[in-house]
């Protein structure tokens, strides 16, 4: 089995954070850390999830009210805090996740066309 | 709907976060003591965690700010030199600017202290003054006689109140009815009785003067500045309702004006006594002109109605102008009557009164507004370059915190609060500077007032001015350094304590490049100007200006009728040259250069009138022309034996005989004034060199005090009647001998107790005070052209010291391979000289192209003038040179040995 640090990590792009949380929360409520350990699950341990930097990005997402936050008990019976996707934070999520197809896909092309164009050099 | 959440609720998160993530790794196998580690690593440090949260909050910037300048003001109290020099600096350049702002504040932007300024309107786009004779104006109607002012008053219903005053002033002698004192001189204004009410104006005491005062017949009162009130009667409350004597005839003060107000003019010596227009008469006498439908003397000032178009207005007063001309039609001659179609009117914004000092001032105002800018620009300058050597110096700090994680923008933030901070203290000082320095203004530039209306301590639009331009300064000065800041390297905290690389040095060479320019524009401003001044004083007046005295007098005060004066001025010529050292003694109504002549039409008997037939005439007493040194190039001078008897004679200069007689001997030709019924009054009997009396090469006639023409216009006969007046004595000492004020008033008195001397001179400070204007402008732009080339000396010597100072490893290698003193010497100096030589190249073309702006003040000497140019620039190179020598010789005195250890 490879070891953590062999693994090719990606850090995340700024503002990718606030895409990822949204999109976990479809889900279902779910509190700091198991949103990161979702993320990092989910993306097969590609992307790299800074916990430091995750709380002040739940604190953004809050101010705008993308997302709600209530105090409760977690499946091990800790006390944590629970984050719910609100309505708003749903269309958000999906304006964003369009745009970023869109970027995906263009970024896509224009990195395969360089790699045809080398090739051909 | 933001709300706060506590912090504690977020560590409290945070600790939860812990607790699971622990919770996970011991379950994926990791000891307790593995786990614990590895999640509060992957969390990172929890109080940066912590910060950033708090730091979320909006308030954040304002606690940054408040942190940020604790901070510089510790560390600004750790380096008093630099934080007191760079103030003093800043205090310099922003006390220059605000200074030249409180005058341009005063004299160009500020309306009169009355109600509602913008509703007032005033006639006239010139101003002109005193009295202008017929019934036609060239180009516009800007003063009007009493019989229009009354047209326009009663037939003009777009104002609510249209007032009228004395376009000129006039001095009365003053006395107070009770208590024995002497009769004194005080400015006085005729204004219309609803002057106060149209300005809004309310009394101070007592009460204003109304329509009831302006009447024929009314008892005679007066209105009493407080200035006045205050100066000369201490605010005695007995004054309001006592008799003074006022050029011999009892007026009652009825009150005192309000202490902002000076009057409807901003000038250097405002009016002490407003009276009603109606006691003209009752104190002017025979030279009255208050019925003289053909003597216009009046401003007007109107309020206009609330909804009132001033454009309608304007229609309609034309309208009524030209009605009231052709009312007069039968009483013109033929030329004036052509005229009477162009006749018109102008209505401007009158808010600000009359502007007469706005005309005078404004061009230089601009040009010392532009100096000061320039001075502010090198100061910034200057303390652009502090700040970047103070930058250079807290490297290593900067580059630490950057290394343990400080963002860039926060230092940034540092930098530019730092220098916002030091230009606003800088502004705080320069308010007291530009105090000291205004008052120092007003006091070159006013010379001639008794008190000047214009305030030198700040008001509240020079406060936001100052202000202003401290952020302004503090921003120019402040972004270049703040830059540079954030441009360190993290990793060069970790390297030696010397940077090798000559970082930052480009900029600072830019800025003493800067210095040099705007230095040289300066200095070479201030040669100009200087030249001008010195080419103005000394270029030749056609009298002489040596061991001459000019004793001001009025008669009239004194109470002298017109039949009494030719004995009067006799007696006084006894008087005076009885004065040991007094060589002679004339009487002359307006002595050379003392700011007022009369002009009048010439017409020269057999001859067709010319178009422009205006020349400027002066009433002398015999004897003139030897006590002024005005050399008679041909005939003769007045002597005793013109009489009022004899045959009318005249002297005239040369342009006059230029002018009217072309070519031929003017002599014995025969020439009269203003009426052309009497071409065959004066023979002339003498040419005068021409003299710079008023302006320049003016056609000048001189007529004898014993002769009085007639004419057949009572107005014409009235002021001929005044002319005899004569306000000047001249007396010329001998030489080396000194006269005694007391000794000149004791002469006086043997005459007549009575008659007040007004003010004593020499004529050399009369002719000065006519160029005060130039003289400050010269005195100033050179002050602040000193101020520039020291302050760019410094900027050199630092730059130049700082150079010495990093190199001083490599100075010391270059010796001990073997490199003498003085080729350390050059090769220092060369840099300097470099820098210099950028500075000329730079500002040779700068200073060529703001000349043109100074050209209109430039009297005598071309704005290319290469001499001044030339001597500007060795100006600016010589202390240049000096102030890179001394760290130059510095870097020469390194020992090799010292050098190379320091390493």
């Amino acid at each position: 089995m490879l070891s953590r640090e062999e693994k090719n990590r990606v850090a995340l792009l700024q503002g990718t954070l606030d895409l990822l949380i949204l999109r976990i929360l479809v889900f279902g409520p779910q509190h700091g850390q198991g949103i990161a350990r979702a993320i990092q699950l989910n993306s097969e341990d590609v992307l790299l999830v800074d916990h430091g930097a995750l709380y002040p990005a739940l604190q953004r997402l809050e101010s705008q009210a993308w997302i709600a936050a209530e105090w409760g008990v977690s499946s091990n019976n800790r006390k944590a805090r629970f984050y719910t996707l609100t309505a708003k934070g749903r269309r958000r999520l999906v304006r964003e996740t369009g745009q970023w197809r869109k970027l995906a896909t263009a970024m896509a092309r224009i990195l395969d066309l360089e790699k045809l164009e080398v090739l051909e050099g | 709907m933001f709300h706060r959440r506590p912090q504690s609720d977020f560590s409290e998160e945070l600790r939860a976060h812990l607790g699971l993530e622990i919770e996970r790794l011991r379950a994926e196998g990791l000891s307790e003591d593995e786990a614990y580690h590895a999640a509060h690593r992957a969390l990172g440090n929890l109080a940066i965690a912590g910060e950033r949260f708090y730091e979320s909050s909006r308030w954040m910037w304002l606690e940054h700010a408040m942190q940020d300048t604790r901070q510089c003001l510790r560390r600004l109290r750790k380096t008093p030199a630099f934080t007191i020099t760079a103030i003093l600096t800043l205090a310099l350049g922003i006390g220059a600017t605000t200074s030249i702002f409180t005058l341009v504040d005063a004299v160009l932007l500020k309306s009169l202290p009355v109600a509602n300024p913008s509703q007032l309107y005033r006639l006239g786009n010139e101003v002109h003054c005193c009295v202008w004779g017929g019934f036609t104006q060239s180009d516009e109607f800007s003063i009007v006689s009493y019989e229009l002012y009354r047209q326009f008053r009663d037939h003009t219903p777009g104002f609510e109140e249209l007032a009228a005053f004395d376009a000129g002033g006039h001095t009365f002698g003053v006395r107070r009815e009770r208590g024995k004192s002497a009769a004194e001189p005080y400015l006085g204004e005729f204004v219309s009785g609803n002057y106060f009410s149209m300005f809004g104006i309310r009394s101070y005491a007592g009460r204003v003067l109304t329509a009831e005062d302006d009447r024929v017949g009314a008892s005679p009162a007066v209105m009493m500045s407080y200035r006045v009130w205050q100066q000369k009667f201490g605010l005695d409350p007995s004054v309001i309702g006592d008799v003074f004597n006022m050029n011999g005839k009892a007026f009652t003060v009825v009150g005192v004006t309000p202490p902002g107000f000076f009057g409807d003019t901003l000038r250097s010596s405002t009016p002490d006594f407003f009276l009603p227009i109606a006691t003209e008469p009752l104190l002017i006498g025979e030279g009255s002109i208050i019925g003289q439908p053909n003597r216009a003397w009046l401003d007007l000032i109107g309020r206009i109605r609330p909804g009132a178009v001033p454009l309608a207005i304007q229609a309609q007063m034309r309208v009524e102008l030209q009605q009231w001309i052709r009312s007069h039609e039968g009483e013109m001659d033929a030329s004036s009557r052509a005229d009477i179609g162009k006749q018109t009117l102008y209505l401007t914004p009158g808010g600000a009164g009359i502007t007469s000092m706005r005309h005078d001032y404004e061009h230089w105002l601009k040009i010392l507004m532009m100096v000061s800018g320039f001075v502010l620009l090198i100061v910034c300058a200057n303390v652009a370059n502090l700040m970047l050597v103070r930058g250079m110096e807290r490297r290593q700090q900067t580059s630490l915190s950057m290394a343990l994680g400080a963002r860039p923008m926060r230092i940034v933030r540092q930098a530019l609060t730092e220098s916002l901070i030091l230009s606003l203290l800088g502004g705080a000082a320069g308010l007291a500077v530009a105090f000291a320095d205004t008052r120092l203004i007003l006091h070159f530039a006013f010379q001639t007032g008794t008190a000047s209306p214009i305030d030198a301590s700040p008001s509240l639009p020079v406060l936001l001015f100052a202000f202003g331009v401290s952020l302004f300064t503090g921003a120019l000065f402040g972004i270049l350094p703040a830059w540079m800041a954030t441009r360190v390297d993290p990793v060069e905290a970790l390297r030696g304590a010397r940077a090798t690389r000559q970082s930052g040095s480009l900029p600072r060479k830019a800025l003493v490049v800067v210095q040099a320019a705007l230095s040289l524009v300066l200095l070479s401003a201030s040669g100009l100007l200087t030249q001008t001044l010195r080419n103005m004083e000394h270029r030749d007046f056609g009298f002489e200006q040596e061991r001459r005295m000019i004793l001001s007098v009025d008669p009239v005060l004194a109470g002298y009728k017109p039949g009494q004066l030719d004995l009067l001025y006799r007696r006084l010529h006894d008087s005076l040259t009885a004065i040991p050292g007094v060589a002679a003694e004339a009487a002359v109504l307006y002595s050379p250069q003392g700011g007022d002549s009369w002009n009048d039409m010439i017409f020269i008997e057999g001859r067709p009138r010319l178009a422009t037939n205006v020349a400027w005439f002066d009433r002398v007493s015999t004897g003139y022309f030897e006590t002024i040194g005005n050399r008679i190039i041909k005939g003769r001078s007045f002597s005793e034996q013109d009489t009022a008897a004899s045959r009318h004679v005249a002297v005239v200069n040369e342009s006059f005989a230029k002018k009217f007689f072309k070519g031929e001997d003017p002599i014995g030709r025969h020439f009269g004034n203003a009426e052309p019924g009497l071409a065959g009054e004066y023979e002339v009997i003498g040419v005068a060199k021409d003299g710079r009396y008023f302006s320049e090469n003016q056609p000048f006639y001189f007529l004898s005090e014993s002769q009085t023409a007639l004419f057949s216009d009572t107005a014409n006969n009235a002021g001929e009647v005044r002319s005899h007046y004569l306000h000047d004595i001249v007396i010329s000492t001998t030489p080396g001998a000194t006269v005694g004020d007391q000794q000149i008033r004791r002469a006086f008195a043997a005459v007549d107790p009575n008659l007040p001397v007004i003010t004593m001179r020499s004529l050399s400070d009369q002719v000065a005070s006519n160029f005060s204007q130039q003289r400050l402008l010269a005195q100033l732009t050179s002050l602040f052209g000193l101020l520039a080339l020291v302050l760019g000396s410094i900027g050199l010597y630092g730059v130049t010291a700082y150079t010495v100072g990093s190199r001083t490893n490599e100075i010391g290698l270059r010796m001990a391979l073997g490199a003498g003193r003085t080729s350390v010497v050059t090769m220092i100096l060369r840099g300097a000289v470099i820098l210099v030589a950028c500075g000329l190249a730079v500002g040779i073309p700068l200073t060529l192209l703001s000349s043109r702006f100074l050209a209109s003040q430039l009297f005598g000497v071309s704005r290319y003038d290469p001499a001044i140019l030339s001597i500007a620039a060795l100006a600016l190179v010589f202390p240049a040179l000096i102030a890179a020598l001394i760290p130059a010789l510095r870097a020469s005195s390194i020992s090799p040995i010292v050098a190379l250890r320091a390493e």
